[in-house]
This record gives C-alpha cells, sequence and structure tokens, in this order.
C-alpha cells in the first residue's frame, strides 16, 4: 500500500508543478498589468502590486484605438463564424442525405484539401483579395474564411448519427428539405452547431498573419495585429503591454470558463474523427 | 435504382464556389507563380529560376534547418510530457475536469498576448524564469537577446502552447480504453507500471501517431509565436527565422513573390510528405 501512496504523491506534485506552469503566464500577465513600470521590471521581480493601477487600462485605451480594434475583432470572428456554420449546414446536409452522382469525388477533393496548410494558400489569396481592391475592408478580412471543409466535415459526422429514418419521415409528411434542415435537423444537433460555433469564433478572434498581410491601417486592424503594434510602439511600457495583452486574452478566456465542457468535447470529437 | 438528386449541387454550392476561389485556385496559382518573377504587377516565366535561388540561398537553410530542428525537438518532449500528465490524471486524480480545463487553457487563448507575456518572462534581466533559476544557483542565459539562445526559447514555448491540445486529447483515448482490461489486470496482481506499459501505451499508439503528425505540421507552420516573442523580428539577428518567416518576408518585404511561392511549394511538399508517412505507419500499427 506505502508504495502505491508514494506513486500518487509524486504524481501529485508534478501535475501541481505543471498547473503552476501552465497558469503562470496568465497570472503574471493579469497582475503585471496592474503594476506600475518601475514593478515590472524590478529586480528580483514581484508579483504582486502594491496599488493596482486600473489606470493603465485607460491608458492603453488613450494610446492605441483598442476599442475600435474590439469591434473588427468583434465583427470579423461573427460573420465568419455564422457564414461559415451556414454554409457547412448546408453542405453537411447535402452530403449525408442526398444521393447524386459525384458525391464520392466530392468528398475526397474536400478531404484531401483538409491536408493543405493554410500557410501555403494565404500569400496567394492575399493577392486575390488585393486584385479586388478589398484591402483594409471587412470583406476582405472575412472573405477566405466563410467556407470550413473542416466544420463541414465535422457536422457530417454529427448529422450522419441522425438516423436516416427521421429525414423519410418528414419527406413523407411533406417537408421540403429547407424545413427538414431548419425544423428537424438544427433543433437535433444544437449541441454540435454550439461547439463548431464556439470553436470557429475563438479561432476566428486569435488569427493573426491573415489580418496582418490584408490590413495596415490602424482603423482595420484586429485585437491580436493591433496588439503587437502596440507592443512595438509602447516598446517600454511593460506593464501598458501587459494591461494590452490582459484585454486581448480575457473575453476568451471568460468564455472559456462558460464553456469549458463543450469546447473540450468538442476538440476531442472534432480531431479523433477527423 | 439509382437516384441523381440534382439539387444537392444547390446545397453545396456555396461550399464549392468558395473552396474553388480561396483554396483550389491558390494552390494552383501558388505553384504557377514559383516558376515567375517580378512584382505582383508584373510577373513574367523564369522557369526553375525560384526554385535554384531559394536552394542557394543560406537564409532559406537556415529557416528550414530552424523549422526542422524545432519540429523534432519541440514535438517529442511535449508530447511525451503530455502522455505523463495525461495518465497521472487519468489514473491518479478524482478531479480530473479540475486539471484538464486548467492545462487546456493555452489552447484558446490567442499566442500573441501570451507570447508578449512570455517575452517578459523570459527576460534575462528583470525575467521571472531567470530569478527562480539564479535562486537554485543554476545558469541564467540571455534567452532573448542572445541568438544562441533563440531557438531554445521557441521551443520551450512551443512546448507549453502544445501540451493544451496533446492532454485533451490524450484524456478522451484514455475514456475510450475499456475499464475491463484493468480489471482483469487488478485480478493477476499487474502492477501500476506493468498497467501502463501492457495495456494503456498499445491501445493509445493510434492516438499518438495521430498527436505526431498533427504537431509536425503544426510545427513546420511555426510563425506566430516567434512574431510575439521576438517582437516581429525572427530573434536577433534573424537567428530564430523559419519557413514560414522566410515566406512572409520574401513575399511582402522583400517583394519577390515568385521566391516566396517557391519556398511555399517546397514547405508544401514537405508537409504531404509527413502526413503520406503518417497514413502509412497507422495502416501498418493500426492493422486495418
Amino acid at each position: 500500500m506505502k508504495k502505491i501512496r508514494w506513486g500518487t504523491l509524486i504524481a501529485y506534485v508534478i501535475l501541481v508543478i505543471f498547473a503552476i506552469i501552465t497558469i503562470f503566464p496568465f497570472v503574471y500577465m493579469i497582475l503585471g498589468g496592474l503594476m506600475t513600470f518601475q514593478e515590472t521590471t524590478k529586480i528580483p521581480p514581484t508579483l504582486i502590486p502594491k496599488n493596482p493601477q486600473w489606470g493603465n487600462f485607460s491608458r492603453v485605451f488613450a494610446q492605441a484605438p483598442f476599442a475600435r480594434y474590439f469591434l473588427n475583432t468583434f465583427i470579423t470572428a461573427s460573420v465568419t463564424t455564422i457564414v461559415s456554420l451556414f454554409n457547412a449546414l448546408l453542405g453537411a446536409f447535402a452530403m449525408v442525405n442526398l444521393k447524386f452522382k459525384g458525391k464520392g469525388i466530392i468528398q475526397g477533393i474536400l478531404l484531401s484539401l483538409l491536408m493543405v496548410p493554410g500557410e501555403a494558400i494565404i500569400f496567394t489569396n492575399y493577392n486575390t483579395i488585393a486584385r479586388l481592391g478589398l484591402l483594409n475592408t471587412y470583406i476582405g478580412l472575412v472573405l477566405p474564411f466563410l467556407t470550413s471543409i473542416f466544420y463541414m466535415y465535422y457536422l457530417q459526422s454529427y448529422f450522419g448519427s441522425i438516423s436516416e429514418t427521421i429525414y423519410k419521415a418528414a419527406k413523407i409528411n411533406g417537408a421540403s428539405d429547407w424545413e427538414y434542415i431548419w425544423r428537424i435537423l438544427v433543433p437535433m444537433s444544437k449541441g454540435g452547431l454550439f461547439t463548431v460555433g464556439l470553436l470557429s469564433f475563438i479561432s476566428g478572434w486569435n488569427s493573426f498573419l491573415w489580418p496582418l498581410l490584408v490590413t495596415n491601417e490602424d482603423s482595420m486592424r484586429l485585437l491580436n495585429n493591433g496588439l503587437t503594434a502596440f507592443a512595438s510602439d509602447a516598446g517600454s511600457e511593460t506593464e501598458l503591454q501587459l494591461a494590452a495583452a490582459t484585454l486581448t486574452v480575457l473575453p476568451i478566456l471568460i468564455l472559456y470558463f462558460i464553456f469549458r465542457k463543450q469546447i473540450i468535447r468538442g476538440v476531442v470529437r472534432n480531431d479523433l474523427k477527423g | 435504382m439509382k437516384t441523381n438528386q440534382k439539387k444537392a449541387w444547390l446545397f453545396l454550392a456555396p461550399t464549392i464556389i468558395f473552396v474553388s476561389f480561396f483554396s483550389i485556385w491558390p494552390i494552383i496559382r501558388a505553384f504557377i507563380m514559383s516558376f515567375q518573377s517580378g512584382s505582383l504587377i508584373n510577373l513574367s516565366w523564369s522557369g526553375f529560376s525560384n526554385y535554384q535561388y531559394i536552394f542557394k540561398d543560406p537564409e532559406f537553410w537556415l529557416a528550414i534547418r530552424n523549422t526542422i530542428l524545432y519540429a523534432l525537438i519541440s514535438v517529442p518532449v511535449a508530447l511525451a510530457i503530455s502522455i505523463m500528465l495525461a495518465w497521472f490524471i487519468f489514473s491518479k486524480v478524482k478531479n480530473k475536469a479540475l486539471f484538464e480545463t486548467t492545462f487546456f487553457m493555452p489552447y484558446v487563448t490567442s499566442t500573441i498576448a501570451i507570447g508578449i507575456v512570455f517575452r517578459y518572462i523570459f527576460n534575462g534581466e528583470y525575467g521571472m524564469l531567470n530569478f527562480i533559476l539564479r535562486a537554485m544557483h543554476l545558469p541564467a542565459p540571455n534567452w532573448i537577446d542572445d541568438p544562441a539562445m533563440s531557438l531554445t526559447t521557441i521551443i520551450i514555448f512551443g512546448v507549453w502552447t502544445s501540451l493544451a491540445f496533446n492532454i485533451v486529447i490524450l484524456m478522451g483515448a484514455l475514456r475510450n480504453i475499456d475499464p475491463n482490461y484493468y480489471t482483469i489486470a487488478d485480478m493477476y496482481g499487474a502492477t501500476g507500471t506493468e498497467k501502463f506499459w501492457r495495456i494503456t501505451m498499445p491501445q493509445l499508439v493510434p492516438t499518438i501517431a495521430f498527436l505526431l503528425t498533427m504537431n509536425i505540421i503544426a510545427a513546420f507552420k511555426i510563425y506566430t509565436s516567434v512574431y510575439a516573442l521576438f517582437n516581429g523580428q525572427a530573434g536577433v539577428g534573424n537567428s530564430a527565422t523559419t519557413a514560414v518567416f522566410y515566406i512572409y518576408n520574401k513575399f511582402q518585404i522583400v517583394g519577390t513573390p515568385g521566391v516566396a511561392m517557391a519556398a511555399t511549394v517546397v514547405l508544401f511538399i514537405i508537409i504531404l510528405f509527413v502526413t503520406f508517412l503518417q497514413r502509412k505507419m497507422m495502416k501498418k500499427i493500426g492493422g486495418r
């Protein structure tokens, strides 16, 4: 018995050490954002600010248009999520419930496109957007991301678990495909749709390389790009950088803590099937 | 009876249109551009000269070397730590959700924001990491400003960020193992170590193979975390440049899209090759 207890103790110690390593940057970010400049660069470093400097946040908003970044990020992440979910929903419905010539080919093409790394196509997409004159516009920011093969594939596996007899019964009762989608399919797979929506919104919120390419006007920047620009402009003001980082991360962290079960379950399901 | 419900194309239309324009066309375009030179508005054919250029460019080789080193070190290290932590949570902890929620946090948060935080934690003078290292009488290197350290710094940050996804996926796989295996092993008096190596590990092999591929592909695309750690640079004196950094630099800053696309094609082929290898491996191991 004694041997097993030791094992458990060691396991706990290691787990707690790694948990601290995981959480520490977040704690340091939030506390550092409330310090004075002297406190952030003190040797030896401190962790607890003497007087929390709430004013740091208003200084961040005064020095860079963070409110605008928030708005831009919210708009692009929401639009991308809603439209790509809508497209994925229709596509997944067709792939699961309808029979047509060429289905196998379409499925094959889509699956092989899943392997294409985004970084390989992002630069030529930039070229397309630039030619369309859509640099520094919301449309340019969202356009290449309005479909997601990945989420469509995910929904396909979700819809596949709904019995086909339900679709047939709906057809016999005179429901059109459109009615079936909105009155049966969507309500029955609310959980899956919600999870996909959450994951899509989070990845939209955290996007970096694409908005870096297609925007250079300050008013069109997204949070992460605004943050890096701010970090180089406010180079010496460590406390403001940490406050700005807190502003960027906090909304997603709150979302995460509310929906952590759905998010984790969604990711596990997503990736074992893919 | 064979049915051909043509209306399916109507439902698939938005997907097909967007995919053609923003996934298929850009791949073709990238291939074409890799054989062209000049600026974006004025491209002309130049055969293989872009490929000749990158293969002679020492910066390209440094980028590839860094990217491969990063992948080869950070991926196995992160995976080993993840397996250990996931197994501890699974086998020893009652409140599994608490640890899962904690370890998953980095997955949902912005790499840029956390990278900026790490820049201060890694700071040579006032950083928290060196404070701890000095307190333990260990060498405290200059993580950010020393070119010789930049790759190590990126690897540590890379391991930190990739634990989240690995642990959660591994936990999912551990939960799927038939508990009867463990019950029977207990009946025969197997120890914890025996159970881990004889039951758990063999059952985890497909998941580990999957994570290995996902992680290696992600490692080959590393860009954002370097950008955040070194404030938009690829380390001091470009010491930590990576494949995507090279591509971005040639495309946007130097203004030679052809060269950038040639590098993209090379990276693309490497990634496809890794994916292909994994498929083969999975088939052999999984036996299905």
